[in-house]
Order: C-alpha cells, then sequence, then structure tokens
C-alpha cells in the first residue's frame, strides 16, 4: 500500500519548490517575508503570512525529504539525512549530545510528537522574572488551542507500549503522579518510528501540515540553502547571502543566493539562529546574544526488565510525570520531567556506552530493556543560566555548556527517582547511563551507588534534544534580543520566531510552546505589515 | 607488541594530564605539541583513506583494530566476515565524522592524530601497532582512559566507543545480536507492498 507522497502530488501540481543543489548560476530571490528556517517556528510563520497574503520565502539548510525516504524505517538513514551533524552534533567540549533535526520541518520532522502546552509555572516566571508580557496563561490559551486544533494534538488514542508502561506502573505503585502525554498525530500506525521521520504521514510535523499549506497559498521553499549571513545598515535588514549546499546537504557548491524581503524571520532554533545573527555581526548592544541557551540536560537510567519491552516498537512517548517538576516551585532545587525514550540498536549503544562483553550482554537484553530519562529544567536560578552561542572559525556554531552543582545535583536526585520508579515497576536491575554506574538488583543498592557516583562531565552520560534560547525575549532591551512579540530590539524588520527566544527552558518537551508562541506572535506580524 | 597489556600508562607523567583542569579540546592539543617535541610525523599532513572523506589510514588502522575491542562478536567471526563488517562500519562512521561541525571535526582529528604517533600512542595508551595489539589490550587501553581522573581522557574514550558502537549497531547484520527484529514487519511489509 503507498502512502501518496504529499510533495511529488505538490510540485506535480505547480508547488514554487528549489533544490538549491541543482543551482548553477547565482540568483536572487524576492518576497515580502523570508524564513529562515522551516521547523516548528518557520512552518507555522510560513503557514500564518502566506495565508494573510504576503508573498513568503521559506529557507532551509537541510534537505526536503519525505514520506517515500523515510519507509526504509531506518535508524542510519534517519541520522545521515534528517539530523544536525549527522547526530553527532555535541557541546562544544563534546560532553553532551545533541539530537537537533536538520531538513525541511526541522526538529518537528523527526521528534517524538510529545505535545505539551508550556506550563504555567514557567509562563508565571517569565512575566514575573524575564519581563515578559502577552504570554500569560490566559493570553496563550487561544493559540493552544487553535494549534492543537489545527495538528491534531489530543492525548494518546493508543495504549501506552511496554516502554511506557514501566513509566505508568511505577508512578502508580510510588503514587507519583504521571499523565498520558497529548501527541499531534492524525491517523498514527503506532510504529515507534517517528524519530526516523514518519513513514505514514501521520505526524502532523510541519512537513506534512503548514508548509504544504504555505506553498499551496504561494510560498516559495528553497531547500539545501545555508543562510550565511544577514546584510544590516541604517537599523535594518537590507537582504540575505544563502550559499547553497551539494547533494550531501553539506558542501558548498560555490552558487550564491541573494535574498530580497521587506521583513524577515529567523527561525533556525536555538544554536542556528544565534550563530546567524552573530555571523552577521548584527547589533548586540547588552553582549547578551547568544547567552542563555537552555537544554533540559537529559540524564537516564537503564533497566532491565522481566517482560519483553521491545523499545524500539510503538508510540515512542505516551506518558510522563511531572511529580520532581514543581514541587518546590519554579526556583527551588531543579526539578525535572520524566520520560521514557524508545531505544533502537544505534542510539541504544550510546546509552550503554560500554565495550566488548559488557556491551554485548545489555545489547542482547535490548528487547527486555527500558531507558527513563530526566529533563532538568534549567534557566530558572542564578545558579543555572545555561549555555553560550559562539562561532568556530567557519561561523559554524558552538555551543558551551557547563553544569553547575545545582545541575549535578538535580541530576543526581534524578537518577535516584528514575531507579527507585524502574524497581517500583519490577525491575530486575537497574543502572544511571554513566561510567561508574553498575548494574544493582535493588532500590536500597542503588540509592547506595548513585550517593557515590561523581557527577561529573564524560562520565555522566548527557543528552539533549530541545534546544532553547540564546534570543530570549524580554521588554527590557538589556535582558533580551527581541521583545515579547519576537521584535529584534534593535532591529525593525527582523523578528525571531523560534525556540531561541525563550527566556528560559520549558519544562516540558517544547513544540507546542514554540507553535502556540509562534502562532500568537506571528499573526502580530501580519497586523503590523499591514494585512 | 602482545606484552603491551601489561604495560601501565603513566598518565601522570604526560603533558597531557598534567593538570586534572585542563579544558578537555586543550588536553589534545597540548599533548600534540608534546608530539611534535618528541618527532612525530608533523609533516604527514594525510589525505582522507581511499573511498572516505574524513579516516586517513591511521584513523583506519585504528578503528579495525579497536572495533573487535568494543563489538565482541566481531572478534569471534573469521576474518573474512569480520573485515566486511568493519568495512560497513568504517563507511557508517565516516559518515558521520565528514559531518560534524568544523569544531568537533578539529577536536577529533587531534585525538586521531594523537593516537597515530606510535611513542605518544605508547605512553598514553599502552598499545604499540594498532594490527598487532591483543583485543585484552586494547580494552585495557580503553578502560584506562575512561576510568581515569582526567576528562581529557574519559572523553576521547568515550567517542572512540561511541562512534565504533553506533556505526555498527546501526548495521542491519548487527541486529539479531540486538535483539532487533528490524522495521516493524507488518507495517514495512504493508509500505512495500
Amino acid at each position: 500500500m503507498a502512502i501518496p507522497d504529499i510533495y511529488t502530488e505538490g510540485i506535480a501540481s505547480g508547488w514554487k519548490v528549489i533544490d538549491a543543489s541543482t543551482l548553477t548560476a547565482p540568483q536572487t530571490l524576492e518576497a515580502d517575508v523570508a524564513i529562515i528556517g522551516s521547523g516548528a517556528g518557520g512552518g507555522v510563520a510560513a503557514e500564518i503570512l502566506s495565508l494573510a497574503g504576503l508573498k513568503v520565502l521559506l529557507l532551509e539548510e537541510g534537505p526536503l525529504k519525505t514520506s517515500d525516504s523515510f519507509k526504509d524505517m531506518d535508524e542510519a538513514r534517519a541520522y545521515r539525512d534528517l539530523y544536525q551533524e549527522a547526530a553527532a552534533r555535541a557541546t562544544s567540549d563534546g560532553a553532551i549530545a545533541v539530537m537537533q533535526g536538520r531538513a525541511v520541518g526541522g526538529s518537528t520532522t523527526v521528534n517524538w510528537t510529545s505535545s505539551f502546552r508550556t506550563p504555567a509555572p514557567t509562563l508565571k516566571f517569565w512575566a514575573s522574572d524575564r519581563e515578559v508580557v502577552g504570554h500569560g496563561v490566559d493570553e496563550m490559551k487561544p493559540w493552544f488551542e487553535k494549534m492543537e486544533e489545527r495538528l491534531g494534538v489530543a492525548p494518546g488514542v493508543v495504549p501506552p507500549n511496554a516502554n511506557n508502561s514501566v513509566l505508568t506502573r511505577g508512578c502508580d505503585a510510588l503514587g507519583w503522579e504521571a499523565h498520558v502525554i497529548p501527541r499531534n498525530v492524525k491517523g498514527c500506525w503506532n510504529t515507534g518510528y517517528c524519530g526516523f521521520g514518519c513513514p505514514v504521514n501521520a505526524k502532523q510535523s510541519m512537513l506534512v501540515s503548514t508548509i504544504p499549506v504555505a506553498l499551496q497559498n504561494g510560498a516559495t521553499l528553497v531547500h539545501r540553502l545555508r543562510v550565511q549571513q544577514l546584510q544590516y545598515a541604517d537599523g535594518k535588514i537590507t537582504g540575505a547571502v544563502g550559499e547553497a549546499r551539494g547533494k550531501d546537504g553539506r558542501t558548498a557548491t560555490g552558487v550564491a543566493l541573494t535574498i530580497k524581503a521587506k521583513h524577515f524571520i529567523a527561525a533556525g532554533g536555538s544554536i542556528n539562529t544565534p550563530a546567524l545573527l552573530l555571523r552577521s555581526a548584527l547589533p548586540d548592544p547588552h553582549k547578551i546574544l547568544g547567552k542563555r541557551t537552555f537544554i533540559h540536560p537529559v540524564v537516564l537510567t537503564v533497566a532491565e526488565m522481566p517482560e519483553q519491552i521491545d523499545p524500539f516498537y510503538g508510540a515512542p512517548q505516551s506518558v510522563a510525570s511531572d511529580h520532581f517538576q514543581w514541587k518546590d516551585g519554579a526556583t527551588g532545587p531543579m526539578g525535572y520531567k520524566l520520560e521514557v525514550p524508545p531505544i533502537f540498536p544505534g542510539i541504544g549503544s550510546g546509552v550503554f556506552n560500554n565495550f566488548g562483553e559488557p556491551l554485548r550482554k545489555e545489547m542482547a537484553a535490548l528487547p527486555h530493556t527500558n531507558a527513563v530519562l530526566a529533563l532538568l529544567r534549567d534557566g530558572f536560578v542564578a545558579q543555572s543560566e545555561g549555555g553560550s552561542v559562539r562561532l568556530a572559525a567557519d561561523g559554524s556554531p558552538m555551543l558551551d555548556y557547563d553544569l553547575s552543582d545545582y545541575v549535578w545535583d538535580g541530576a543526581r536526585r534524578a537518577y535516584l527517582s528514575m531507579a527507585e520508579l524502574q524497581f517500583a515497576a519490577g525491575a530486575q536491575r537497574v543502572r544511571p547511563a554513566h561510567l561508574d554506574g553498575s548494574y544493582v538488583s535493588s532500590w536500597n543498592e542503588a540509592k547506595r551507588a548513585i550517593a557515590e557516583l561523581p557527577m561529573k562531565k564524560f562520565r555522566t552520560t548527557l543528552f539533549t534534544a530541545h534546544l532553547m534560547g540564546g534570543c530570549g525575549m524580554s521588554e527590557n532591551p538589556t535582558r533580551g534580543v527581541v521583545n515579547s512579540r519576537g521584535r529584534h530590539h534593535q532591529i525593525g524588520n527582523l523578528s525571531v520566531f523560534d525556540g531561541s527566544v525563550f527566556p528560559t527552558s520549558i519544562g516540558a518537551n517544547p513544540q507546542l510552546s514554540i507553535y502556540g508562541l509562534t502562532a500568537q506572535n506571528a499573526s502580530a506580524l501580519v497586523k503590523d505589515l499591514g494585512r | 607488541m602482545k606484552t603491551a597489556s601489561k604495560f601501565v600508562a603513566r598518565e601522570d607523567l604526560s603533558g597531557l594530564a598534567r593538570r586534572d583542569f585542563l579544558k578537555v579540546g586543550l588536553g589534545f592539543s597540548v599533548a600534540l605539541s608534546v608530539a611534535g617535541a618528541l618527532g612525530g610525523c608533523s609533516e604527514s599532513a594525510k589525505a582522507p583513506a581511499q573511498g572516505l572523506a574524513f579516516l586517513q589510514a591511521g584513523d583506519v588502522a585504528l578503528f579495525s583494530a579497536i572495533a573487535p575491542a568494543i563489538i565482541d562478536d566481531l572478534a569471534k567471526l573469521d576474518a573474512g566476515q569480520r573485515n566486511a563488517r568493519v568495512a560497513d562500519l568504517l563507511r557508517n562512521l565516516d559518515s558521520t565524522c565528514s559531518a560534524l561541525g568544523m569544531a568537533s571535526q578539529q577536536e577529533l582529528r587531534k585525538l586521531l592524530d594523537l593516537l597515530a604517533m606510535a611513542p605518544l600512542r605508547y605512553v598514553l595508551a599502552g598499545v604499540g601497532a594498532w594490527n598487532e595489539a591483543s583485543v585484552e589490550t586494547l580494552q585495557a587501553f580503553l578502560a584506562r582512559w575512561r576510568g581515569s581522573r582526567f576528562a581529557t581522557l574519559n572523553a576521547g574514550g568515550n567517542v572512540l566507543v561511541k562512534l565504533t558502537a553506533a556505526s555498527y549497531y546501526v548495521l542491519p547484520v548487527s541486529w539479531p545480536a540486538a535483539g532487533y527484529p528490524g522495521p516493524l514487519s507488518h507495517v514495512f511489509n504493508t509500505l512495500h507492498s
């Protein structure tokens, strides 16, 4: 049964889609609005602006890959084609693995569909502590409702798989809060391959939802085009310079594109948007560009369960626990959200980070393996100011991120919570994903072992899949690169619509936060532009 | 160099590890300058190995040697099967390295250059010629680096293990050993029918 490929049909019907790798001569493209980046922010903005009658140019560094190329359901192909640096991106010192999308649709093409509204304590903190206006709980509600409706966001329609059931069972046994995760899917086949590009177009990523509507409404999509620089003069952006990438998506072909537009929207996501603004040497009078970049540092514990888990099959994330997220308020000891990751063999070997016989045994036990992860909520206290984006010699971004004692304390408590949960759910043995983490067979043993773990970079396995901040919003120009509506404080015709505007981390998987905020701010921009 | 497994690298004596507050990247830079002083083969600004984009001949020797030390199953195969799988592993690993940003590539290059220099490799890793080192010697090297109190060595040990393991376990031939039956069959079959 063939799944209709939206783009094959759309392009045949006249959609304007340019693969920059095929260009042989320089070109100039003009539009009302140029959007740089086609992920959660760029996709939503493209739809809203093109529906308002604006001529939109959507520029994406990654390739256009569609359901036809996802039907191999293959981990290696996905990392190579759809992730930043082939899924081997890391912080500048190599201590934290960064999983971030790089394709048309951005990270929405590869995320695991978890769709949470921005938690109320986060929105309240932004208003009270970061001088953000217009994004309170009541003000955001209609925008989240609009995007939930648009993208089919609803609590899971399929029962949790065995991997997620471990979390439910553990929380139930311990009396901990747990909740069903709303997911942005329509007609989900419950396969588990969300991270490799949904092969059946069920996930309502930007790739299959907003971008097709923008294209139907006259937008132009250019992919395999890296926007190298925004040109700045007299308080405004006068143009942008793009460099075509070859078929591999990475090698420059030497063909340059000039972009002219009345308004520019940076939507490359955290890391890439601050890097674009840094490369462009835009005004940054308070030296805050790229600072306060947040990542929800992730630590994990792995458990061997008596029952079959098959952690690769079934909707990857369907339940979560906020039991430890807000119990000390927004600004107490670090809070964290507990979730479950899918584990395929490739990424599983990275989580195990072992060799020889121990790795062979852990890999062989994969069908009985459950992992729990903690998303540490960074950015709410002075001891958690996040990381900082800077540029390598060739202008590519680097992220420096250090972990303070405050963060390490959160990570250790998270290890304890996760091990307790897994034993409560019936685990036979558990170990933290840590170089010094040995398997233990009881919660009492785990408590002792985790208390003694050296919490250090490179000993602690650290991941992030949530990049936030770096172009934070605030009404106060000394504290924010953009204002609450995403408008750059110093540049009239530049907006930032992506996760980089978040003044802190979200405290939940961020995609719906980006959708809702962008829908609100892009709608305001439509009015500002006189539509 | 089969006796090298008994050799304990004296990391305290090395310029690399003298101070544990060294930043990781800087650590390898320092080690490389030490290597230069020792007369390392600095003239060999080498090209990628044939058919590869990032890995050089010395890197291929390194990863071909450590692959069976990391992936137990490879050590048990006959040479023909092992070489075929290692070749596939290397292609994956090379394509990952090629996709890295410039800064990450430079850090990785420092590590690989360091390990390509025989005197420094012997001092820091306790390994002589890659193709003569036993699995036990190589596992001792990885264990020592990862067990070190120096973050630089932990980082190096981690990246060698993770790159190699992930490049192997994305290969379909590895999946039976991971209990992964492959793409969910009823969906895969439906999509390809």
